[in-house]
């Protein structure tokens, strides 16, 4: 098993809508990185901090685990893993919102609707809390991607998932009853972050008094 | 003919179904938390050797012990509590068990008491005991099982916790004399129970001189610190390591050092508990301690334990009280409804899907109006009813009847063993 190295880890999105913004808010910490780099491991050139790109719903693992020290993840994602991880920074991008769907002619009008229908969704705890909050039973109908068909199947009567502008919904035939949570990206930090180590980057992210 | 009376003796009792919903919800809690600290089960006998049983209560419990000749002449008793059985377990097993040996047992036991409310002849207990092991981490273990288990049941309780050791210090120290120590503990247990005045006479008729400044001393402080202070000139080791490791656990904040605590029985030698509901005054609903010398009635080898018993029955009523059980559930969760003789074959086949896949389901047996089998599901209990008339055959589908709420919902035939898998029940 290799050994941790001494750096400060950061866990970011492999690919996908949050990379680019990451990187950037890291950029702007003034910390510099090599682009377009295929390895999972990039280290940074001006810091001891080094970049760990992993698949978005993962990266709550790695925090929670202290393989990373810290992470930036969609909110939304957090929720979903149950991992109480610390939010030290909530960072404004990445914004969207998850969202409870049915198709435009159906009888579901509202949260209540929902009881005893088929909701197909790829956040199944959130939504079950969500469902427990609101004292409705469902059957729910976990699908990892391309949610918003799931209707027009006849799979379920209704969808939960992320929306940001609701194009995907509207071309679906889709409306929105009901609104779970805001979210976006935010940073977290591991409960087993070696304070020593990561003091530096501790640093550049506290606003200056 | 002369018909029998179905009776049942008094202070014994039968349960339907739906006490049994209730009684194995709470005792399957009560296993698998045990489970998860590695305690295994174990049984003995309902019959048992009478000279294995009594004499090891005191005259009292002798009194309420049954006991009876067999056949063939033997005296024979039926177990006190699951304490005495465990110990005569151990002295004839330990030397093919692992040690430390940590075991739980939930068993009936029985008491020849003239039944009244909350006094039944024939009744659980469910206990947990480490034996072998000195090391206070196992009286820790205790406390941590009895923290996890009131938390898993959702009952709100104090464990209430003193060292015997320390009790013993006190009273030498206030000169009690060494044959009367068991007296007098026996009588401070009952202090809840009888009042402080009530127990100042007794102590008095015992031949204690200053019973009120003893009773006094014994009373807990504020808060866990100031009592320890309070009693620092005596060896309070025992108890400060205790709540040292408990810190460590994450249970403190459950614990209450009480050094008035006694418990009644003689054979307590370290540290004591004592559990009681924060809800509602239902006494102890859980109690036990580090006993020294059990099993040295039964063989040479001198074995140290530390267990408890949780008292099932009293936690069945609080739970009760509680409203734990409002929305409890038997077996059945779905009906597959029968009206037809032509969806006879469908209804076989759909009812079959069902329990390979692990859904706990029954069908109704004969053709009948759907009323009568909708009453029957109510009768029990069953949340989801099936429809397959000839509508359905004809779309493929299948209709579902929510008890709860009448509502009816058709899906695809195809999609209901999944529907019903993945179906997520909210609490309310």
């Amino acid at each position: 098993m290799n050994q941790r190295s001494k750096k400060t880890r950061i866990a970011l999105q492999k690919t996908g809508r949050l990379q680019g913004p990451s990187l950037d808010f890291l950029r702007s910490l003034g910390l510099k990185f090599k682009s377009n780099g295929t390895k999972l491991i990039s280290p940074c050139l001006n810091a001891d901090i080094e970049i760990l790109y992993v698949r978005n719903s993962d990266i709550p693992q790695y925090v929670k685990s202290g393989v990373a020290d810290y992470g930036i993840v969609g909110e939304n994602v957090l929720i979903e893993k149950k991992s109480r991880l610390k939010i030290i920074k909530r960072l404004g991008f990445g914004k969207c919102k998850l969202i409870i769907a049915a198709p435009k002619n159906s009888d579901i009008k509202n949260i209540d609707d929902l009881s005893e229908e088929r909701i197909a969704t790829s956040y199944l705890n959130t939504l079950k809390g969500y469902l427990e909050e609101k004292c409705v039973s469902a059957s729910l109908v976990e699908i990892n991607g391309s949610v918003e068909i799931c209707p027009f199947l006849n799979l379920s009567d209704a969808i939960c998932d992320i929306a940001q502008t609701g194009q995907t919904l509207k071309e679906n035939d889709l409306r929105i009853i009901d609104k779970i949570m805001d979210s976006e990206a935010v940073l977290v930090r591991s409960p087993f972050f070696n304070k020593l180590m990561t003091d530096n980057f501790e640093k550049l992210i506290t606003p200056k008094q | 003919m002369n018909k029998i009376e179905p009776k049942i003796l008094k202070g014994t009792r039968d349960f339907t179904p739906l006490e049994m919903a209730k009684r194995n919800l709470v005792m399957d809690k009560i296993r698998k938390v045990f489970e998860r600290f590695g305690y295994d089960a174990i049984e003995t006998p309902i019959i048992c050797p009478a000279d294995t049983i009594l004499g090891k209560y005191g005259d009292e419990g002798d009194r309420l012990t049954y006991n009876f000749d067999d056949a063939g002449g033997r005296r024979l008793a039926l177990p006190f509590d699951l304490t005495v059985p465990f110990a005569r377990f151990f002295a004839a097993n330990y030397r093919d068990l692992p040690l430390p040996f940590k075991r739980y047992q939930i068993q009936r036991v029985w008491r020849a008491e003239k039944p009244q409310k909350g006094r039944l002849r024939e009744f659980y207990q469910c206990d947990i005991d480490i034996i072998g092991t000195k090391n206070l981490i196992a009286d820790a273990e205790i406390a941590k099982v009895i923290v996890q288990v009131f938390k898993e049941l959702g009952i709100n309780f104090t464990i209430k916790v003193n060292s015997r050791r320390l009790m013993n210090a006190v009273l030498k120290d206030l000169n009690i004399p060494k044959d009367k120590i068991t007296g007098v503990i026996r009588i401070i247990d009952k202090i809840l129970k009888i009042g402080e005045q009530a127990a100042i006479k007794e102590l008095e008729t015992l031949g204690i001189n200053t019973p009120e400044k003893m009773l006094s001393l014994l009373k807990p402080e504020q808060n866990t610190k100031a009592t320890l202070e309070k009693f620092s000139k005596y060896d309070t080791e025992e108890i400060k390591n205790f709540l040292d490791i408990c810190k460590n656990f994450e249970i403190k904040e459950y614990l209450e050092f009480d050094p008035s605590l006694a418990r009644g029985l003689d054979y307590y030698t370290g540290i004591i508990y004592e559990v009681v509901s924060k809800d509602c005054d239902f006494g102890t609903i859980c109690a036990g301690g580090r006993y020294d010398d059990l099993c040295g009635l039964f063989c040479n080898e001198d074995f140290s334990g530390v267990g408890v018993a949780f008292g099932f029955e009293r936690i069945m009523l609080l739970l009760e009280q509680l409203g734990a059980f409002k929305d409890i559930q038997l077996n059945s969760k779905v009906l597959v409804t029968f009206f037809d003789e032509e969806s006879k074959a469908d209804l076989l086949n759909i009812y079959s899907n069902l329990i390979e896949a692990g859904i706990n389901s029954e069908i109704y047996y004969e053709p009948a109006k759907l009323g009568k089998q909708i009453k029957y599901a109510d009768k029990k209990r069953i949340p989801f009813v099936i429809i397959r008339g000839s509508e359905e055959r004809e779309k493929d589908e299948v209709t579902i009847k929510f008890m709860s709420s009448g509502k009816q919902k058709s899906i695809p035939r195809s999609q209901l063993t999944t529907y019903l898998l993945n179906y997520y029940e909210s609490k309310e």
